[in-house]
């Protein structure tokens, strides 16, 4: 995927943004606080998860979603994004 | 003017969830749960452990515990076992298994979800993250009564089973179980009983001069020096015995005390605060127990003590107190609950003894549930509820 893929939805931006803050969050929390509904979430995480920015868990019918701060580029975009909110 | 100095040096050392670092009088219980959980730190993963304490109102059940956990968590710290003490009020926990667990579960892992899932799947959860933690439990229920109330023998019978279902995984469940009614162990299905009354620790109640001590150990960590004279502590540890041992009645006496003391711009706690304290402290009523009740159960108690603050009757009706209630709510701009929440609201406040209920028989048209409020004051009652209230969220017309 090109960097514009993940950069160019906002839907992706937002879940990117939401777990870089909390780090770890169920589907329908992270949907809630991203205002989307679960299905397209679930897509946008599945996304993200083949790019190696999230990792997912799974507590028997649970999957809890993460950040994966061991990603170089998930860190890089973590920078950027805690420097868009400090100089916001 | 010169301005007063209050009494107080440090008052969190008289809160209700504060742990002293020494326990008095309790050095025979500690080193018997101590025994009763050793392998946690010798030898790991090897075995579980279930015990009972067991013992009446103010003997120092949950203290116990919660001192043992620290203790025995910072031990584990120090041989680099990943050892986790968890203290839950069933109570607060409305007796739920759910609700228990979930708070459990939120100690590992806080955003854990909310809702979705059985307790059983939980469970199942809350040892996936032991596992993958490498983490060992202590898990005490405080106050079982409210768990085996609404649950019965079931949560303990799964907290039990669920180790053993695991043959060849280590063993990471630990249970205390806090309870006041020895009775509540009937409601046990034989093999839970008998699991759990492998290791009881039974709490005796506090003499007159073992509550001095306890007092005396506050007074030094809570009160500026010769702000307490001896004879004051005489009457609390007094009044504390006769209340059946009771350390965190006298505890709570003490605190009241040094507010009165305070407020009358005393130097000293004489015993005439004592006095007044003892007017506006019901042991039946605590104030912990007050503060953990929901918005709406404090709103509708306040309906029942102001009913009862105007009326002679002994008795009030159902819908009468639903009435009353929604006065209140209208007070503090509060949207009033329907009929079956009210009626929880009124089986958990009778289960925790701030109201009695009984239902109406010959002279009452029909069938409905009465209410009385037959332990305090109504005035008192009215009087505490309308602080905590403010305290909660602004007070009377600015609720929020």
């Amino acid at each position: 995927m090109a960097i514009e893929d993940v950069f160019s939805s906002k839907g992706r931006m937002k879940i990117l943004r939401i777990l870089a803050e909390i780090r770890e969050l169920n589907i329908s929390e992270i949907a809630r606080r991203a205002g989307l509904n679960y299905s397209t979430t679930n897509q946008h995480l599945q996304v993200l998860e083949r790019h190696n920015l999230v990792r997912h868990k799974t507590f028997g019918r649970i999957r809890i979603f993460r950040y994966n701060e061991e990603n170089p580029r998930a860190r890089m975009i973590k920078q950027l994004i805690d420097l868009w909110e400090q100089t916001k | 003017m010169p301005r007063h100095s209050s009494v107080f040096k440090d008052e969190s050392k008289l809160d209700i969830n504060y742990v002293p670092q020494h326990l008095l009088h309790r050095k025979l219980q500690l080193n018997l749960l101590n025994q009763f959980f050793r392998f946690v730190v010798e030898r790991p993963g090897k075995m579980t452990q279930r015990a009972l304490i067991m013992g009446k109102i103010g003997t120092g059940k949950t203290v116990l515990s919660q001192h043992f956990g620290l203790k025995i968590a910072k031990e584990a710290k120090q041989r680099n076992i990943n050892l986790n003490y968890v203290h839950v009020n069933c109570r607060e926990c409305k007796g739920s298994l759910f609700m228990i667990l979930q708070r459990t579960m939120t100690k590992f892992y806080p955003t854990f979800p909310r809702r979705g899932y059985s307790a059983e799947e939980l469970l199942q959860a809350l040892m996936q993250v032991l596992d993958e933690k490498d983490a060992y439990l202590i898990l005490t229920l405080d106050e079982l009564e409210s768990l085996v109330g609404n649950e019965g023998s079931d949560p303990l019978y799964n907290l039990s089973r669920i180790q053993e279902d695991r043959l060849d995984a280590p063993k990471r469940l630990s249970l205390i179980c806090i309870l006041r009614q020895p009775d509540c162990l009937d409601k046990l299905d034989p093999s839970t009983r008998s699991t759990l009354q492998r290791n009881i620790i039974q709490m005796e109640e506090y003499s007159e001069s073992q509550l001095e001590d306890i007092l005396d150990d506050r007074v030094n960590l809570a009160f500026r020096d010769g702000t307490v004279p001896p004879q004051t502590l005489g009457i609390i540890a007094e009044l504390g015995n006769s209340e059946g041992g009771n350390a965190r009645y006298a505890i709570e006496l003490l605190w009241r005390a040094g507010k009165y003391a305070d407020a009358l711009e005393m130097q000293q706690v004489l015993p005439e605060c004592v006095r007044k304290a003892v007017v506006s402290v019901y042991p039946v009523v605590r104030r912990d127990m007050i503060l953990a009740f929901s918005l709406h159960e404090k709103l509708f108690i306040l309906g029942v003590a102001r009913h009862f603050k105007k009326s002679d009757s002994a008795y009030m009706s159902m819908g009468e107190a639903e009435e009353a209630y929604a006065l209140v709510c209208e007070e503090y701009d509060e949207k009033r609950r329907g009929h079956t929440q009210i009626w929880k609201y009124v089986k958990a406040l009778s289960a925790a003894g701030i109201i009695e209920t009984l239902v109406s028989g010959v002279g009452q048209r029909g069938k409905t549930t009465m209410i009385s409020l037959s332990r305090v004051p109504a005035s008192d009652l009215e009087q505490e509820l309308v602080k905590l209230l403010s305290q909660e969220g602004g007070g009377e017309g600015q609720w929020r």
